[in-house]
């Protein structure tokens, strides 16, 4: 029984590239050392860590970046990241925030993964993944440095997503088409979950969310699906850790019944009938928590919201990271032509 | 055929830059987008490492909380080395598992060489700088602030050209907008220092530069300097940074000398005295050589400091010496001034010093090299450097202007979290003198040419030094003390060994500790007036 005394590694080693390999198992290795079985974390060896990069004004690759604070009371950052326009190769300040033209740019609020407790906005391999989305969808990227856990539980990540959203929607140097921000929400594992809750905050308010991009987004729910016990230990992942990071993110004492979790679950919110954004859910067949997944799509299509499931068969978590195989082009030309289908 | 090669024909390729230099091994361009360093063709002996180091943890718990709390680890970058790091750990708190399964890849492999010498390969990487990295750390919403920041930079593009005359009337144009925007905070402020800086610049250079910090008095300076010290936390961090490196290169060491490039009040020292004197095994001998201004006044404030750390030495029971250098520039000590002995463990410690070495034309033989030099002759335990993170030395005045508004924006941010008065109002002042300098002077005058420390990795890598890395602890007791002493906001990052402090993701402050390389061609020793033989 593949359990979490069992070391098996050979199955993963076949699936990735030998330097995908490489980097998920580094971060395998290093989250097992910060998470402590007490529930605690060790925030001071992540940081130490955690590879960083700063903001850069100067253009790399058609991209610059620059850090803005959202709000100052909880010390909520987020890095925007702007295409150069043509012939502009020195930036001074009064350009990161001049205003766009009248043809549509997208704006993707992007929320980093990590299982609630990992990363940050200027975690390398989000900095690169957001570069490359700005590259692929012609669009602004706004990645927020939102709250984690188990400092910092369930609400705080969502609350920071809507702080980052009600400010991106009232930026005027946002704005293109029809005086207003195209806004999309974009996000992987624990960014993914956090999508759909902005996302269903939004629809209460009058902020239009355009579209939810979610990239292996991390739901759960109370019993062990197949896919949890087919695949535990497998391929990087194993249930105990998918465990810990809940425990660490709902509020004391919760179950994974809780409606941050299991969204379509008995405690859910009913989606019918309202007007959610059309989402695109990518999921990998490598990953243990697909059948969540596969059952978050199934809700959104019960309640008659428009979803597009992507389902990469031999694709394991993490495979965004790197451009180093078919999976990763086959997503970015997805989310390339969900995001543009709206000009 | 591996399970691997199939799944690498369109993987990890080589670096991205096309590095000039012939390197045997590329480092895979993929994982260096990711933060990290691995050779392409060490790839697969990385994978078996990660893979032992695996089977070695799992159901081991207590390693597992051993590994995270008791060790220390260095430079995460280097995905081998902190890897084999924690197996050795592992191997040293338990005996291998006898059950090990059978992992048909895995060879025993050599020793890896975990010395750190400067690969100066490896720092061609780093070559790309990151310039002009900027944090908006101010909504700028208010018009008349982007106007503001607009007519600043057209202003130093003026000046860059030449154009003193139009750069004046914008001078003009500026202040009497500044009279509209907030300048107690954001980038009202911000601005009123760079018009203030560019107007000296264009009307009286000679009063900032020819009397500069030289027209302020030493005094003047040590008390801003201490103001800056505690408002934010900036010189704090520089200091306890550097005394842990130091107390750790004197472990074992019974006679040791710390020569101090800046003593300004001896801040830094009252904590490695005290560290010192609550040593296992007890204090050794420390002597002190304190570097500063000569006092004009006909005090010797550079003793007035020795005596009061003396006293305090001697209430902690630690034998002490003092002696004070009084020089007015780095470059006119010699190093026989210092008196190193032959059986001393030495610690060099500079503090945003080196930097102003960096002003003269002349490329053989400048300043920066002569002291290094010497330096390196010392054959220092350690030496730690503490710099501005920031390209302040750039040849184009443009560049130099917008890198330090970027720069100080974020500098001053920081300090609006301080409450404390006067301390903030002076260390504003101390920040203003910095800028000054940087914006108004050139030549001889200009001393604030700080430098990034990628410029400086690859400067110390040339003059003959190597990385001791700063670890876990060094990050952890920096987290900590920054938590109990400072506003939200501050953040310490690990960078390949060395340690920066930042406000909102831009750093600021760049820590580092550095070692002499041994060298057969140019020995290392006591050098004295004497000789210049080797005196071990």
């Amino acid at each position: 029984m593949a359990g979490s005394n069992e070391v098996n590694l050979n199955e993963s080693k076949m699936v990735v590239p030998l330097n995908t390999w490489v980097l998920i198992s580094n971060f395998k290795l290093a989250y097992n050392l910060l998470r402590r079985p007490d529930g605690t974390f060790n925030r001071h060896l992540a940081e130490f860590l955690d590879r960083k990069v700063p903001a850069n004004a100067n253009p790399v690759d058609g991209v610059f970046s620059f850090d803005v604070i959202i709000d100052r009371s909880t010390s909520l950052l987020s890095r925007i990241y702007r295409p150069a326009q043509d012939g502009e190769p020195q930036l001074n300040i009064v350009d990161l925030e001049k205003p766009m033209t009248a043809e549509v740019v997208p704006v993707i609020i992007f929320f980093h993964g990590g299982s609630f407790a990992h990363s940050s906005a200027n975690s390398a391999i989000y900095d690169t993944l957001c570069r490359r989305l700005v590259g692929i969808c012609k669009a602004v990227v706004v990645s927020v440095n939102y709250r984690r856990a188990p400092e910092n539980r369930y609400p705080c990540a969502y609350d920071d997503g809507w702080g980052a959203l009600e400010w991106v929607n009232s930026r005027s140097w946002l704005k293109s088409k029809d005086s207003k921000v195209h806004i999309y929400l974009a996000g992987d594992s624990s960014g993914g979950n956090i999508v759909h809750h902005v996302a269903s905050r939004a629809v209460e308010s009058d902020i239009e969310v355009l579209g939810n991009i979610l990239l292996n987004p991390m739901f759960g729910g109370p019993e062990r699906t197949e896919s949890e016990k087919r695949l535990d230990g497998k391929y990087f992942v194993t249930i105990q850790d998918r465990d810990w990071y809940w425990k660490a993110f709902l509020p004391e004492g919760e179950d994974r019944d809780h409606p941050a979790c299991n969204p379509f679950g008995p405690r859910g919110k009913i989606l019918e009938g309202i007007k959610f954004p059309k989402s695109l859910v990518v999921v990998a067949g490598l990953d243990l928590v697909q059948d969540w997944q596969l059952a978050y799509v199934k809700g959104l299509e019960k309640a008659g919201q428009e979803v597009k499931l992507l389902y990469l068969d031999q694709a394991t978590i993490g495979f965004y990271l790197l451009p180093n195989n078919h999976h990763f082009y086959t997503v970015m030309g997805e989310i390339s032509n969900f995001v543009s289908s709206d000009c | 055929m591996s399970p691997y090669d199939s799944a690498t024909s369109s993987g990890g390729g080589s670096g991205s830059s096309a590095s000039s230099s012939a390197k045997p091994s590329e480092i895979d361009g993929l994982l260096a987008g990711a933060g990290y360093k691995v050779r392409s063709s060490d790839l697969r002996h990385v994978a078996q490492r990660l893979e032992r180091l695996e089977t070695a943890m799992v159901n081991s718990p207590v390693e597992i909380s051993h590994l995270a709390s008791d060790a220390v680890h260095y430079n995460p970058s280097d995905i081998a080395s902190w890897v084999d790091s924690l197996l050795s750990e592992l191997h040293q708190t338990a005996s291998m598992p006898s059950d090990l399964p059978d992992l048909p890849d895995l060879m025993v492999a050599p020793a890896i060489n975990h010395t750190v010498v400067s690969d100066a390969a490896w720092t061609d990487q780093d070559a790309p700088q990151q310039l002009n990295q900027f944090t908006v750390v101010t909504a700028m919403e208010e018009d008349s602030g982007i106007r503001l920041v607009h007519m600043l930079m057209t202003c130093a593009e003026s000046v860059q050209r030449g154009e003193l005359a139009f750069a004046g009337s914008l001078i003009e144009d500026m202040q009497a907008l500044l009279t509209r925007v907030n300048t107690s905070c954001g980038i009202g402020k911000v601005a009123d220092y760079f018009i203030d800086a560019l107007r000296r610049r264009i009307f009286s250079p000679q009063s900032v530069c020819f009397g500069g910090s030289g027209s302020a008095s030493p005094y003047e300076n040590e008390v801003l300097y201490h103001h800056f010290y505690e408002a934010c936390p900036y010189l704090k961090f520089a200091h306890f940074t550097a005394n842990q490196a130091i107390l750790e290169a004197f472990d074992g060491h019974d006679c040791v000398h710390v020569i101090d490039f800046n003593l300004m009040h001896g801040l830094q020292w009252p904590a490695l005295i005290q560290a010192l004197a609550l040593r296992p095994g007890g204090p050794p001998l420390l002597r002190l050589t304190g570097i500063g201004p000569p006092s004009p006044d006909g005090r010797d404030s550079l003793r007035e400091v020795g005596l009061r750390l003396a006293e305090l030495a001697r209430s902690v029971n630690v034998r002490f010496a003092f002696r004070g250098v009084a020089a007015l520039r780095l470059e006119d000590v010699k190093p026989w001034m210092l008196q190193v002995g032959p059986k001393e463990a030495v610690a060099v410690n500079s503090i945003m010093q080196l930097h102003r070495l960096l002003g003269s034309e002349s490329t053989r033989n400048s300043p920066v090299e002569v002291v290094l030099g010497w330096i390196r002759n010392l054959n220092p335990k350690i030496m730690t450097v503490i710099e501005q993170e920031a390209n302040h030395n750039q040849p184009g005045f443009m560049d130099r202007f917008t890198e330090a508004l970027y720069y100080y924006s974020t500098m001053f941010d920081s300090l609006e979290a301080c409450t404390l008065q006067p301390e903030k109002a002076l260390a504003e002042i101390y920040i203003q003198r910095e800028i000054c300098n940087v914006v108004c002077c050139e030549g001889l005058a200009r001393v604030e040419r700080h430098e990034p420390l990628g410029k400086w990795r690859a400067r110390l890598g040339q003059a003959g030094f190597r990385p001791l890395q700063l670890g876990s602890n060094a990050f952890k007791q920096a987290s900590m003390l920054l938590t109990l002493f400072s506003a939200e906001g501050y953040c310490v990052e690990e960078k390949e060994g060395c340690l920066t402090l930042g406000w909102h993701s831009r750093p600021l402050i760049a820590a580092s500790a550095w070692q002499a390389v041994p060298d057969a061609n140019s020995p290392l020793g006591i050098v004295n007036h004497h000789s210049n033989h080797n005196a071990l």
